[in-house]
């Protein structure tokens, strides 16, 4: 049964995979013919260079702001006894729960229609507000590892709370921003949901390209572009992995 | 002192998803309850007079509900042989799962365009084995849906029940066996029970993920098998009713709550 699990989870990635590397006009599978040409092509299309290069901003400008939002708060928690800990918590979790396509409406209803905001600033915001919680909880999974009186001890040598924090703090739960970090951006990268409604003509995530490629062409460049996603997330969680063994806070 | 630090600390990332994130949310939701300028709860109750829309709320549950069931059924054997396994094996199988949460969902779900297609691998399959004569029609069918969305959420069923099965005490099962029961009786009675708190986290996790999945039963399903979102999406870009978006809205909303209330419940 576990194998049989497994065939089914994973096979579809090889599928894609083999696919990818198809030489045929159209899609079929297995291919009669196997080149790099699709590999190769996707790179020229002009709507997935202009909106890969959104997604890649998008996510990130979202993970940093996320990461600057929310490694505070984790802290905060951390470190202090607040009265009010649990509603911020709660708080901090509604993103999680709010289904994405709601946020994007209701970005683009009251942000980008009422208040004449760019699309590509609700975007920032759409996905910012659906990071932070992965920010805090990575972060904060990876200071309560770390031992209170750390910082207290810093203070009492004569550091300033902020000279505690970048200096004693941070190095120390490098390891959980860094996977903070990977998470949130292959997150926003990723999503689909809250950018369905705010991309439009002029502004689209790759994500959102390659669905409306779909819509219209039955090519392999969709496969292509997604056997070159799937590598680059590969390469990406398995060398911060390797270099900071990011796996034991997510 | 030590609080009025805090509180600054925290009071970015609030009023961040408070006015940016909330406010807009609310007003959205609030839409759902006005009918000509004042408050009611009537367009809740006339969106399931339109036919489509009940059909639509009913295939997404049942789907859902199915897919739910289906990946306790499967991951339980399975995740039952993994915890069997040694560790350095463990551990590579553990990436393996999760491997497929992080990569994009268009990615997972394209390969079954890939394979479901009118000149994809099974129809390539059946008319090779002279099964058909010509090509059946598996995708933008409701089980083309269920099985992109069984594959996508698999992985969250299997982790959960494999996470629920570690805190299970070695000997258990061998205490059942000493007892006389066989391995039906010593699943049903004793390993059921005692991991029933990561089947819910597990079925809560796939529930609510089906419910509001978007890519797969729009790249899967299209516009005749229509899911809440989808017709969600419907609504605001090609029908122009935002009055149903927002009652779809809260649907999803209520129905995700409702679940996660549950899993509160049963974690205590």
């Amino acid at each position: 049964m576990l194998v049989l699990a497994l065939v089914f989870l994973l096979g579809p990635f090889i599928v894609v995979f083999v696919a990818g590397f198809s030489g045929d006009d159209t899609l079929r599978f297995p291919p009669q013919q196997f080149s790099l040409r699709w590999l190769i092509q996707v790179f020229t299309v002009e709507a997935f260079q202009r909106s890969f290069v959104t997604s890649i901003v998008v996510a990130l400008g979202s993970t940093l702001l996320a990461l600057a939002l929310g490694v505070p708060v984790a802290y905060a928690l951390s470190r202090f006894r607040l009265p009010g800990a649990e509603a911020v918590r709660l708080l901090l979790t509604l993103p999680l729960i709010v289904p994405g396509i709601i946020v994007g409406l209701a970005l683009l209803n009251h942000g980008v229609l009422a208040l004449n905001l760019p699309v590509t600033l609700s975007l920032l915001i759409g996905h910012t507000t659906l990071l932070i919680p992965y920010a805090v909880r990575v972060v904060s999974s990876s200071l309560a590892n770390l031992r209170v009186d750390i910082d207290d001890a810093a203070v009492t040598l004569g550091a300033t709370r902020l000279q505690a924090f970048f200096k004693v703090v941070l190095p120390n739960i490098r390891g959980g921003v860094a996977a903070a970090f990977v998470l949130a951006f292959i997150t926003s990268f990723n999503q689909v949901p809250v950018s369905l409604f705010l991309t439009g003509p002029g502004v689209s995530t790759l994500p959102i390209e390659m669905m409306a490629y779909m819509e219209t062409s039955y090519d392999p460049s969709i496969a292509a572009l997604s056997t070159l996603l799937v590598v680059f997330t590969i390469v990406l969680v398995a060398g911060t992995e390797k270099l900071l063994g990011i796996s034991k806070y997510l | 002192m030590h609080r009025r630090l805090a509180w600054l600390l925290l009071a970015p990332a609030l009023l961040f998803i408070a006015l940016l994130f909330m406010a807009p949310v609310l007003a959205l939701l609030a839409g759902a309850f006005r009918i000509d300028g004042a408050w009611a709860l009537s367009p809740l109750i006339t969106f399931f007079d339109e036919p489509l829309h009940r059909e639509v709320y009913w295939r997404t549950l049942r789907i859902a509900g199915l897919a739910t069931l289906t990946s306790a059924l499967v991951c339980y054997p399975a995740a039952l042989a993994m915890v069997r396994v040694p560790p350095p094996w463990r551990g590579l199988l553990t990436g393996l799962v999760i491997l497929p949460l992080m990569v994009s969902p268009i990615a997972r779900t394209y390969s079954w365009i890939v394979l479901l297609g009118r000149n994809g691998f099974f129809n390539a399959l059946l008319q090779g084995l002279g099964l058909s004569d010509e090509p059946l029609k598996l995708l933008f069918t409701e089980g083309a849906v269920f099985v992109g969305l069984l594959q996508l959420m698999m992985p969250l069923m299997l982790l959960s029940l494999v996470s629920a099965l570690e805190n299970l005490p070695a000997d258990v099962l061998a205490a059942a066996a000493t007892l006389g029961a066989n391995r039906w009786q010593a699943f049903a009675k004793v390993v059921l029970p005692l991991t029933q708190e990561g089947l819910i986290v597990g079925g809560t996790l796939v529930f609510t993920g089906c419910v509001t999945a978007y890519i797969t039963p729009a790249l899967l399903g299209g516009p005749q098998v229509l899911m809440l979102e989808t017709l969600l999406y419907q609504k605001v870009n090609v029908m122009s009713d935002p009055a149903s978006a927002s009652v779809i809205a809260v649907l999803l909303l209520v129905t995700t709550l409702m679940v996660n209330q549950l899993l509160k419940r049963v974690s205590k």
